[in-house]
């Protein structure tokens, strides 16, 4: 089943630049997909447009456009892991988690003590149980990384968004995101992630977006799009896909 | 009860004491004054001394309820307003607001023969046009985000309404038109009537309700504006919102008090210093903060000297005060 479908979704910003053009896919319940392709390629545009936060009526969920939704609707279908979070106030790490119960919420109303749980319940699986009390400002990149992970966790949405999940992290916090995902995904997650780590998105995706100037170069499982040819075209660079000792490397 | 439930029940307990605090506090104010004769007022007076009667219902009485109300707003405003810009030294005054109300209040005061009512409301008005041009300038401007254009334009329709004021100050009379601008600039309680206060009083109300209903939201509304709508937020629809109902409110409030200054930078901060960050606990305690502080600042501002002090030297004198102890502690490091 379909969780998403965009048909042949084009746009253009209001300076006039065509970000996307004619862009259609089907993205199934479950799956987990990359999104590949340079700077400027139109991925950050996408991944705006898929969360209604541009607004198209080309994309639909369920067969039900973006648009047809509540808010708060939508909230509880859709989360987002940004690539950053801007932290001005020194919230704690539950205080931010339980953002994520937002969508839940009636209106102007606060979270519960049932609420609190699944909050606790999320910092626990990325690791960060035994600091809901301590400052979000006090925490390093990684760690920061985890917690955005754990409060779109905590919205419970059956689509996540990640914009560059591991574009900051060094070895063993891009280790720990993935392997992150990975169970999420394996919990029956739908995964639609930006990165500029192909190796990251072979590991991660079910499928692959290849995305150049604003258009759809391919897509389709991972071993069908992830070829030599196609990615150096994609990044206007030499990449070869090769296999070692039975694990794919693309350099 | 898990350690959330715990640490809500101890918040809801020091939040109440906070505001049982503030109540005994006013009702103490009340006592204290300058009849019969400099210090306090014996509460047995009240019973048969219409004197009295008429001094506590109806002068201290309407400027206490005042400036708790007014102390509530102005921090509330702050608060909402340091959320919604992401920026904990932001206030009310920001957005060509308080530049506004003193060019209305000045103007109304040298032109013509004003009533104290007509200077509040031109006060108000021109507190809220400040607002207006600031957001259509906004509007206009290619530069940077919205909320950096916001600000931007609010410095510039500050800076033309402060240009505007010291011509008015330049042709004002100087023994009494001049006195009662600077007056006015300096704030102060003392035309509390409750003729004079109750518009203010109903608005600050409203005003105060809706900002602590909303108290979770201006969290969200505080972080990334893709991530607030992705948890199902509209955050523009509803930053313009909050943001008008703060400025409404503080700009009713200048219209009675004169400019006070600090109390929506100060309060905020000791309160989420106390009560952490998250809005649910410190927006209530930052109010009630506002109410104690503004509170004290006047009476100590028409007990200590013969003279009254204008409240906003008071607030000021104090606000920098403590301005200065927050941002020296060792504790303050990394937070705001």
């Amino acid at each position: 089943m379909n969780i998403l479908t965009i048909e042949d979704l084009s746009y253009t910003y209001p300076s006039g630049i065509q970000a996307l053009t004619s862009i259609s896919l089907a993205i199934e319940k479950g799956s987990s997909v990359a999104i590949l392709g340079s700077n400027g390629a139109g991925k950050s545009t996408l991944l705006d447009l898929l969360l209604g936060f541009k607004a198209s009526e080309a994309i639909s969920i369920y067969g039900k456009r973006l648009s047809e939704y509540g808010r708060k609707e939508l909230g509880k279908l859709i989360a987002l892991v940004p690539q950053a979070e801007h932290f001005s106030f020194a919230y704690t790490l539950l205080d931010y988690t339980l953002f994520g119960r937002a969508p839940y919420l009636s209106p102007m109303s606060s979270p519960t003590s049932e609420d609190a749980l699944i909050a606790y319940e999320a910092l626990a699986k990325v690791g960060l149980s035994g600091f809901e009390h301590r400052m979000i400002t006090a925490l390093s990149g990684g760690e920061q990384q985890l917690l955005l992970l754990a409060r779109a966790i905590a919205q419970e949405s059956e689509l996540l968004l990640l914009d560059e999940p591991t574009s900051s992290l060094d070895p063993a916090n891009r280790r720990n995101i993935l392997t992150l995902l990975q169970q999420l995904h394996s919990e029956g997650k739908t995964l639609i992630f930006t990165t500029h780590d192909a190796n990251f998105a072979y590991e991660l995706a079910s499928d692959i977006v290849l995305l150049k100037n604003g258009s759809l170069i391919d897509y389709g499982a991972k071993d069908k799009v992830v070829k030599s040819e196609l990615l150096t075209t994609l990044y206007d660079t030499q990449l070869t896909v090769t296999e070692i000792n039975g694990q794919t490397i693309i350099y | 009860m898990n350690d959330y439930q715990k640490r809500k029940r101890s918040q809801i307990i020091t939040l109440s004491i906070l505001l049982l605090l503030s109540v005994l506090f006013g009702v103490l104010s009340l006592f204290v004054g300058r009849y019969p004769k400099a210090g306090f007022t014996a509460p047995s007076l009240f019973f048969h001394d219409s004197i009295a009667q008429t001094i506590l219902i109806n002068i201290r009485l309407p400027r206490i309820v005042l400036a708790l109300a007014a102390g509530a707003m102005l921090a509330s405003s702050g608060f909402t307003f340091q959320l919604l810009f992401a920026n904990p030294l932001v206030e009310p005054g920001f957005l060509g607001v308080s530049q506004g109300a003193a060019f209305g209040a000045a103007a109304v005061i040298v032109f013509t023969n004003a009533t104290s009512l007509a200077v509040q409301i031109s006060a108000m008005v021109f507190g809220l046009l400040g607002l207006l041009f600031s957001y259509l300038l906004a509007k206009r401007f290619r530069f940077g985000g919205a909320l950096l254009r916001l600000v931007l334009a609010g410095i510039a329709v500050s800076a033309l309404f402060s240009s505007a004021l010291g011509v008015i100050k330049l042709v004002a009379e100087p023994t009494k038109d001049l006195q009662d601008i600077t007056f006015w600039m300096m704030g102060g309680l003392w035309n509390a009537s409750w003729r004079s206060i109750i518009p203010t009083l109903v608005v600050i109300t409203v005003a105060l309700i809706i900002l602590y209903l909303n108290r979770f939201t201006l969290n969200l509304l505080s972080i990334n504006e893709k991530t607030s709508f992705s948890l199902g937020l509209n955050p523009k629809r509803q930053r313009m919102i909050l943001l008008f109902v703060a400025t409404v409110g503080t700009t009713f409030t200048i219209s009675v008090t004169g400019l006070i200054g600090w109390v929506g930078l100060i309060t905020p901060h000791i309160a989420r210093k106390t009560f952490g960050s998250e809005a649910t606990f410190s927006l209530p305690a930052s109010m009630i903060m506002g109410s104690f502080f503004l509170l004290l600042c006047d009476s100590l501002g028409r007990t200590v000297l013969p003279t009254e002090i204008p409240i906003g030297l008071l607030t000021s004198f104090f606000g920098a005060i403590i301005f200065v102890v927050i941002l020296s502690s060792k504790s303050q490091e990394g937070k705001a």
